[in-house]
This record gives structure tokens, sequence and C-alpha cells, in this order.
């Protein structure tokens, strides 16, 4: 069982979480879209897996590399 | 007649220095998954290719250093890669620490000259400890061996050169990695100026390697280096692939490659990537991978400047290079670090004779105090010009947003040779949004008003009002914009030169 962190790419805030810990999601499938420079940030599954955990709540501030979520595989 | 004596002396001679610094000291490195200077080279080259040059060289300062200076320190020579002749030059570093000195600065000196002047490539594999001691100490060393070459740092970019940073690089290793046109950096190696001991004794700075040169800052912060592996082998193989994509001179057409089945087939999927709302964001380098020949896009400084794309790839089979400011990076806002990696990129294929493809969609630069402490200004125009002096082909593709001044960077208006537009782009000065607000500062508007401003400022900035006045040679469908683009890089082949640029920044810094 591998666990693959998910980062943020920008600095920014959670705007909506579509996903649900303990998810299935398939590579390349949304997650939650981030708000940046007024621009809506999606966050895609980089591997398919199980949502372990989600490590932000909507409206959180988030830094750039900041973990967001966990995937294992 | 025999010459059994002489020939048993030479083979002797060759064999020792072959042993670099010794049986233990090789042992230690392989114990721990590093190659050593010579398995290198053979890691990199055509097997049997390998002319070595210098083989005998040994330190000339310090008499009792001749017999434990095998080859000086750095291995150098002559050999194929992938059928085509390149330098080499690889730093011993189980032999004085690989340090610089009177006789292996002559042989770096040789190697390079001997590439420049017959056009063919050179590859550094960096680990080396800096100028040797005692050699280059007082006056004597210094106006012996420091300083008597006036070529030893000069780049002119007649041919394509390649670093690896592959552990301790201080010194000439760190120098000749930001010399070159490509860096790839290990995993747990270190570039510096001097060593992070050095630094303690001379400024009482207490520093950690990893923070004074280790691959994230150099990767991330400084972008010094353009990739980061794992192995010495991943390494090895990250230069293969730059080489692939590169002619052997200034004065040649990169090679062309097979087109593998399906390259065709990705641009279909443009419009799935590309979100129905102008306010999403995407990964623009998605877009590129469905653009270009199938698994040939190579990233150049993936977690540096992430405003901004750049890497080469193929397209049709031809080596190209693509700049693209991408959405998920400050929303495609082209900050300075960007604009850095977009310059250098730009001069790298103007220097060589590659193609450059622009993929816009930009807000525009990022504006704030930060960037202007940064030299914003300077940055965009240091772009801007190494555009306009540019004089491979280039073809702009606006996929979305394309503002201001960012537009003419991008390739807008005259800075490129074609210009296409999707149905989805919008250009002019400034967002709607914010010229609206600008346009009724300190004025009593009612939001429907403004509403109508912004309306009509958006209506009026559509790719067919663009393509009315000729501002874009073309509007087109996404899925279209392979074909586009490899059809347009046959038009626009310099014919008369036989596809030779006029290089004029060649000279130009490999650092911004």
């Amino acid at each position: 069982m591998a666990t693959t962190q998910v980062t943020s790419e920008v600095i920014g805030s959670v705007w909506k979480i579509e996903k649900a810990e303990g998810d299935a999601v398939a590579e390349g499938e949304l997650i939650m879209i981030l708000e940046s420079m007024k621009m809506e940030i999606p966050v895609e599954a980089p591997v398919a897996g199980t949502l372990a955990a989600i490590k932000v709540k909507p409206e959180e501030s988030v830094e750039e590399d900041q973990v967001l979520c966990l995937i294992e595989s | 007649m025999s010459f059994d004596d002489e020939l048993d002396e030479l083979k002797a001679r060759e064999e020792k220095a072959r042993a670099m610094g010794g049986p233990d000291r090789l042992a230690r490195r392989d114990a721990q998954g590093v190659l050593n200077a010579r398995s290198r080279i053979d890691a990199l080259i055509d097997p049997g290719s390998w002319v070595e040059t210098g083989l005998l060289a040994v330190s000339s300062i310090v008499p009792e250093d001749r017999d434990r200076t095998p080859a000086d320190g750095k291995v150098a020579g002559f050999a194929k890669l992938d059928g085509r002749m390149v330098g080499v030059v690889s730093n011993d570093f189980t032999t004085k620490g690989a340090s610089s000195s009177a006789t292996n600065m002559k042989k770096i000196g040789h190697v390079k000259r001997v590439a420049t002047e017959r056009g063919f490539p050179l590859v550094f594999f960096g680990e080396s400890s800096g100028a040797r001691m005692p050699d280059n100490m007082g006056a004597k060393g210094m106006g012996t061996n420091l300083g008597n070459d006036p070529q030893q740092y000069i780049r002119t970019r007649r041919t394509p050169w390649a670093a690896a940073v592959l552990g301790q690089c201080y010194g000439s290793s760190a120098w000749y990695t930001c010399l070159a046109d490509f860096a790839v950096m290990r995993k747990g190696a270190i570039m510096a100026v001097a060593s992070p001991g050095l630094a303690s004794f001379a400024i009482g700075q207490k520093v950690e390697a990893e923070d004074l040169g280790g691959w994230k800052l150099h990767s991330e912060v400084s972008g010094l280096v353009d990739r980061v592996a794992e192995s010495d082998e991943e390494a090895l193989d990250e230069i293969k692939r730059f080489m692939s994509y590169m002619p052997s001179h200034c004065n040649e057409v990169p090679p062309r490659a097979p087109v593998p089945a399906g390259s065709d087939d990705g641009a279909k999927r443009i419009l799935d990537i590309l979100p129905e709302s102008r306010k999403r964001g995407y990964d623009v380098r998605k877009i590129i991978q469905c653009l270009a020949d199938t698994d040939s896009f190579f990233e150049f400084k993936p977690r540096f400047g992430r405003t901004a794309v750049t890497g080469l790839a193929r397209l049709g089979g031809r080596s190209v290079g693509f700049i693209a400011s991408n959405p998920m990076g400050k929303a495609g806002a082209l900050d300075v670090a960007g604009c850095e990696k977009a310059t250098r990129f730009t001069v790298l294929c103007d220097s060589f004779n590659l193609p450059l493809i622009l993929l816009v969609d930009t807000p525009g630069f990022v504006i704030g105090i930060e960037g202007e402490k940064q030299k914003a200004p300077g940055k965009i125009m240091n772009f801007m010009q190494a555009l306009q002096m540019c004089t491979m082909p280039k073809l702009s593709v606006i996929m979305r947003k394309s503002y201001g001044q960012a537009y003419l960077n991008m390739g807008g208006g005259r800075n490129s040779d074609d210009v296409a537009a999707w149905p989805t782009a919008e250009v002019s000065f400034m967002d709607a949004h914010f010229a609206t607000e600008i346009v009724t500062w300190g004025q009593q508007v009612s939001e429907a008003d403004k509403q109508e401003i912004r309306d009509r400022m958006e209506k009026d900035s559509s790719a067919y009002g663009l393509a009315e006045i000729f501002a874009v040679q073309a509007v087109i469908s996404p899925a279209d914009t392979r074909r586009y683009l490899i059809q347009q890089l046959e038009i626009h082949e310099l014919r008369m030169s036989g596809g030779i640029g006029e290089h004029r920044m060649a000279g130009w810094p490999t650092t911004y």
C-alpha cells in the first residue's frame, strides 16, 4: 500500500471539496477546487486509489506545496 | 627488436592511471550506490567509443603528488553518444577531491577547445572540491594556474553543453554547471560557490549542505538546474535525452526523429482538458503533451518559475521548444522567475536552431511590491528582447487570455511569424473586470452600467475581432492545433539558410 501526498500548486484558499474521505478516486479525477488570484484551480488525483485523508477545510488558506489530502493505492 | 620493457612501462602507467584513487575509495562509492568518474562515462557513451586524452597527466606543482594523482583527478576525452561525437570531462573525486590544478585545467581547456572548434557537444560530470591547494596558493599559484586562459569561462554557444551535478560541486564544477545549456542534479549532491565548511570558517555561517546548495534550492528557488534525478544513472539518461533534441553544433539543424504511432490522436483530447469556465485553471503541460509527438515533451525547470512552462519536444519529428503560461501557477500571470526561465529557454532555442512554440493563457504579468524588488520590469524586457532577437520561426497560439504587455511577450502581434487563436481567446489591454473599475474610478456608476461596460469590453476582445484586423492569421479549433503547428513549421522553415538562425544571443548570459 503506497500513500501519495496531494499538494497545492498555488497559494490560495480552498473553495470546494468534491470528495469525502474513504471515496475511491480515479487518476485525474477532481478532488477539490482551490481559489487563487480569482481563478479556480482544480486539484486532481495524481494516482487512482482511496482518499485516505483530507487535510483542509473549505475557506482555509493554503500555501504552495501544502499537503491537501492523502491517497492510498 | 623488442621493446618489451618500454611497452610494459606504458601499460603499467596506464593501469595505474585508470585505477583512480585506489580500490578502497572506489569500493566505498560502490557501497553508497554512487558511480565513479570512469563508470559514469561508461554509462553515458556508446560502448567501445571512448578515446581518452591526458590519461598520463599528473600533478606538476608538488613533486610528491606525482605518484598519487592519476589522470590528475579529471578524466577527459571524446566518445560517441547515440552515434554522435561528444567531449566529456568527468571529475574523479577519489583523486584529491578532483580539485582544479595546473595540469587538469589544461585538460579541460583542451577538450573544450576541440569540441568547440570541431563542432560537437560537451558533457561535464561535476563532483569537485574546488581549487587544489597548495597549487593555487600565493602569488605564484594564482599567477601560474588561475586566470591564464582568457577563454575559460566564455560561453559562445557554438556547441551544446550539458552538466550533471553528481556530488559536492564547488568552484569549477559549479561554474561549468551554470555555463551549461542543460543541468541535471542528483538528489544528495550539493552545488555552491564554496563548501559549508568554508562558509562556517570564513563568515561564521553554520549551514546544512542541503540548505546551502541542495537539489530543492536549485530546482525550486535558484532555478540553476533544469532537472533532478534520483541516481547517477538517471542523471546520465537525462543528459542523453537532452542531447537527442540538439544539433551537434550551432551551424547544424537538430536531428529529425521518427513520429511515434498515435501522435495525432492527442489533439482531440484538448477539449476535455480546457475548462468551459474562463475562471477555471488547468495544467498547460497536459495541452503540450496533446500537441507534441507522443512522449516527446521534456520539461525544463518544472519546479521553478511555475507561472511559465518551458521544454523541448518534437512536432512531426522536428525538435522544437515550447514556452507556455500555466494557469495553474498564479493564474498564468507571469512572474520574475517565469520571465527568467522563458528568457533562458528562448536563448537556448535560438542558439541551436530550434523553432519556438508559444502557448498563451495569461492575464498579464504579476504586479506588486515583491516583483518590483526583484527587478520585474527589467526581467520582462529581457524576455521581450530575447523574443524579438530570436531569428528562429516563432508560432504563437492564443488559447484563452492574453493581456497587455504579456500579449507581446508571448508572441502576439508581429512578435511571432504566425499567430493563431482558439475561439476561446480574449485579447485586450487588461481584464475587463479591472478595466471597468479603472475607467469608472471616482465616478458614480451603477452596477448595471458597469456590467454594460464590462460586456462591451469583453465582446471587443474576441478571437474574431483579432482575425478581422489580421492581428491573428487564423482562428482554429484546439483539435486542429497540432496540424496547424506542423504545417506552419514547414511554411516557415528557414530555407535560405538551411534551417540555421542568426544566433544573435549566443553570447548572452546563462543565468538571469
